[in-house]
């Protein structure tokens, strides 16, 4: 067992079980990441907010590497007896570029139901489990398989796709 | 579990198939309305005079920001970051100069003096950025006096931070590496008179909303948001703290120089719309004492204002959180070794508090809807300049409000082309 886990697990008051936590990191100060993968998520969040009783999500950010993407809950475990946050980075690993799928954990915070529609949105990352995978922010008229964060699209591209959508708005007008 | 009544409030059909059952009246607000500035579309489902349920879409201010950056490089942005927010842009340059300071490891070259001056800016923003909301408060719960009053007295701060920074609402003090401007001796003495001034007049905006009866029973035990409420919801910044959520990124994992100060952390555990004013009011004069206390230290701080960064960004990531006016504002930066970021990822705090805010709504009167749906502080850009591209000749020209106005005017007298 890494000193990073031991500490987390101090800070937390709560052991993991084994084999759901991949790695855990420590960026800084009160300060974690830990990373897993798309079929222990759902385990280990479970833990994270039943047991350590965190209940605050910042944001989720989806990220693309190389040959896969990436999920970032960015979570705070308060203590509010010292005013004081210990920022964890769950990070979930290993979702498949060609189907990217990966659990909603819509049951544990409810701020992930538009956080997680977001990342869906931009990236197409499908949700498994959320009961309303819809558009957030892009138009109705958006085509569906342009994922405009995806790095394949160009600024140049994306300009183009947006003026054909004002233009046939305007022609049905 | 989720319970059904948590369902978050972005979840909207097009169609208005999603009505709750027993309500009898919908109303439509936005994304274009006299009300409300920021382009959001509420969906408000009544029975009689009460709200059931209040939804909302987003989406009509999109503008790709994230994408851009990875377009541009890191110097670039930190001049693209600030116009994330028309008031709140302080705030936003902070977050990304300590992003990009760790990234490239430079974190400990930063002297005291620029983390002061950065400071006092993002302070300053508070300020403004409070005194502007809770006049507007006072305009929608139809007391326009406290309107007139309190942006009188928001000139105040506006004359500081034009003093220091040359501009008004988007100072832009901050670079990796430090900051552009000082605080000279000279100015920091003609800035202090002006700030205990503007203690003493806030001391009497709060002595208004207290005492005097028409607007504190606008706010008394109006939209409601009960502790448990809040932590489902999971709402950041003085939202949270008027309803018993005592986290100030500040506090609860300074950065900069704000563990050196002496200050009071504010909250309240009333989570009426009164309280979400108080906590605004209270930490205007908590930002005003720090200001304070930041011009004496700055008589004898010392140290370069400005350290190298090289264009060049080591490959890394961070994320990196500070306290905007509104609340908890988060950035995650990527960086892959080359002058252009691999993905930056902005959340600015009001989405974050539309869901709680939404929630206070249930069961209010109608008449009581715009005070409760302001108590987030929805923002919008405000900016005085305009830029103009020539579409045919790409011939670029940035001039001022009544420059434009003039202009335009002259345009259309005399129907001849702008250019």
């Amino acid at each position: 067992m890494s000193n990073e886990l031991k500490e987390l697990e101090d800070i937390l008051k709560i052991t993991f079980s084994k084999g759901l936590v991949k790695e855990v990191r420590k960026v800084e100060e009160g300060h974690f990441d830990i990373l897993t993968t798309p079929d222990k998520a759902y385990d280990l969040m479970k833990i994270l907010t039943e047991d350590a009783g965190i209940y605050h999500l910042s944001t989720v950010t989806a990220v693309e590497r190389e040959k896969e993407f990436n999920v970032f809950y960015h979570i705070q475990h308060r203590i509010e007896e010292e005013f004081r946050e210990v920022s964890i980075n769950f990070i979930v690993t290993g979702i498949n570029k060609d189907k990217p799928k990966t659990p909603s954990l819509l049951d544990f915070f409810v701020a992930a139901d538009y956080y997680e529609r977001e990342c869906y949105d931009f990236f197409g990352i499908y949700f498994e489990n959320h009961p309303f995978m819809q558009r957030l922010i892009l138009p109705e008229k958006w085509p569906d398989d342009v994922r405009p964060m995806l790095k394949e699209y160009g600024w140049e591209e994306l300009k183009e796709i947006t003026l054909g959508i004002a233009k046939q708005i305007s022609e049905n007008d | 579990m989720v319970e059904e009544t948590f369902r978050s409030r972005f979840r909207t059909e097009v169609d208005g198939s999603d009505a709750p059952p027993g309500s009898d009246y919908h109303m439509f607000i936005g994304p274009q309305h006299p009300w409300c500035e920021e382009p959001a579309h509420f969906i408000i489902h009544l029975k009689g005079e009460r709200v059931v349920e209040a939804n909302i879409r987003i989406g009509f201010n999109f503008r790709g920001m994230e994408k851009a950056m990875e377009a541009r490089t890191w110097r670039h942005n930190t001049m693209l970051i600030p116009r994330a927010c028309g008031i709140c842009s302080a705030v936003h340059q902070n977050i990304y100069v300590r992003v990009v300071e760790r990234l490239a490891g430079i974190e400990d070259q930063i002297s005291e003096r620029a983390r002061l001056i950065r400071m006092f800016s993002c302070e300053a923003e508070r300020i403004h950025s409070h005194i502007l909301w809770y006049g507007i408060l006072a305009h929608d719960a139809g007391f326009d006096t406290l309107l007139h009053v309190s942006w009188r007295d928001r000139e105040i701060i506006m004359d500081i931070v034009e003093d220091l920074s040359g501009n008004r609402v988007n100072p832009a003090l901050m670079l990796p590496g430090g900051v552009k401007r000082d605080i000279s001796k000279e100015k920091a003495d003609r800035t202090k008179p002006k700030i205990n001034d503007l203690i003493k007049k806030v001391e009497y905006h709060k002595k208004v909303f207290v005492e005097e009866a028409s607007i504190r029973n606008r706010l008394e035990d109006v939209g409601v948001l009960t502790k448990d409420d809040a932590k489902k919801t999971t709402p950041n910044g003085p939202t949270g703290r008027a309803s018993g959520l005592p986290f100030d990124v500040r506090k609860a994992s300074p950065y900069e120089l704000y563990d050196q100060l002496d200050w009071n952390l504010v909250y309240y555990t009333e989570g009426d719309i009164l309280a979400t004013t108080l906590v605004r009011l209270d930490e205007t004069l908590e930002s005003l004492r720090m200001c304070n206390q930041i011009l004496d230290k700055l008589e004898t701080a010392e140290g370069e204002l400005l350290a190298r960064v090289r264009p060049k960004i080591p490959a890394g990531e961070y994320f990196g959180r500070g306290e905007a006016p509104r609340g908890e504002d988060v950035h995650y930066g990527i960086a892959n070794g080359t002058d252009k970021p691999e993905r930056y990822k902005i959340r600015a705090p009001s989405l974050g508090n539309i869901d709680a805010t939404l929630k206070r709504m249930d069961g209010e009167y109608i008449a009581d809807m715009p005070v409760i749906l302001r108590s987030y502080d929805p923002c919008f850009s405000c900016t005085n300049r305009v830029m103009i591209v020539n579409d045919t000749t790409g011939e670029k020209m940035i001039i001022g409000q009544d420059e434009f106005a003039l202009k335009a005017i002259k345009a259309k007298k005399y129907n001849r082309p702008f250019f």
